[in-house]
């Protein structure tokens, strides 16, 4: 079987997460662009705003379907870790924040937009412990 | 789980990459198996028993 980065599950991963990412930049611009932040809510606003969501929706299948499509076991438990690792990583942020936000102040809200973005960052935790873990490699 | 995959690979003179292709798996779960950073599943057991012509326990032994 093929290394990692020539897998046949990981290259169409990539190839579905690229236009998934150029679309959530195109639409976040375009909404930034055309909504002013104090426009009222109208049926072009929200299709607008819902667009990057969309995005966001894609992204989550294709990675669904990356954990589907990879027959190599070995490599399919080291990208759920990091799946897991991201979760966990985005459920302590998120609700240690949000207790702070309860009480404190001071600590500005958090919006909920980024609690993906968040959990994308997790994956780099996923991908640290797995290299820590398992000894580098590819695609680890 | 301890395992004799290096020692029978090495006695067929294969690489881990010549046994991850006949495995169809990656030359890292090759590599993680080998070095018992991972336990393979029931039907890759069976893969790597029937590739060698072995039993599974004869491969792969229980910690003592």
């Amino acid at each position: 079987m093929a290394s990692p980065t020539k897998n046949p599950a990981y290259l169409r991963y990539t190839k579905r997460m690229l236009p998934l990412s150029v679309l959530y930049v195109a639409a976040i611009a375009l909404a930034t662009r055309l909504v002013p932040d104090n426009a009222p809510a109208s049926a072009t606003t929200v299709g607008l705003a819902l667009l990057p969501g969309f995005a966001v929706l894609g992204w989550i299948w294709a990675m669904g379907r990356l954990l589907v499509e990879l027959q190599d076991e070995y490599l399919r438990m080291l990208e759920v870790r990091k799946f897991l690792i991201a979760t966990g990583v985005t459920l302590a942020v998120c609700s240690v924040w949000g207790i702070l936000e309860l009480f404190s102040p001071f600590v500005p809200r958090m919006p909920v937009f980024l609690v993906f973005p968040l959990w994308a960052l997790g994956l780099f935790v996923g991908v640290a412990v797995n290299r820590f873990t398992q000894g580098g490699g590819e695609g680890l | 789980m301890n395992n004799r995959l290096k020692v029978l690979r090495a006695e067929r003179g294969w690489s881990q990459q010549d046994l991850a292709a006949r495995l169809e798996v990656s030359r890292q779960s090759v590599n993680a198996i080998e070095t018992g950073r991972y336990d393979p599943s029931l039907p890759l057991a069976f893969r790597i028993a029937d590739l060698f012509g072995m039993m599974i326990e004869d491969i792969f032994q229980r910690d003592e």
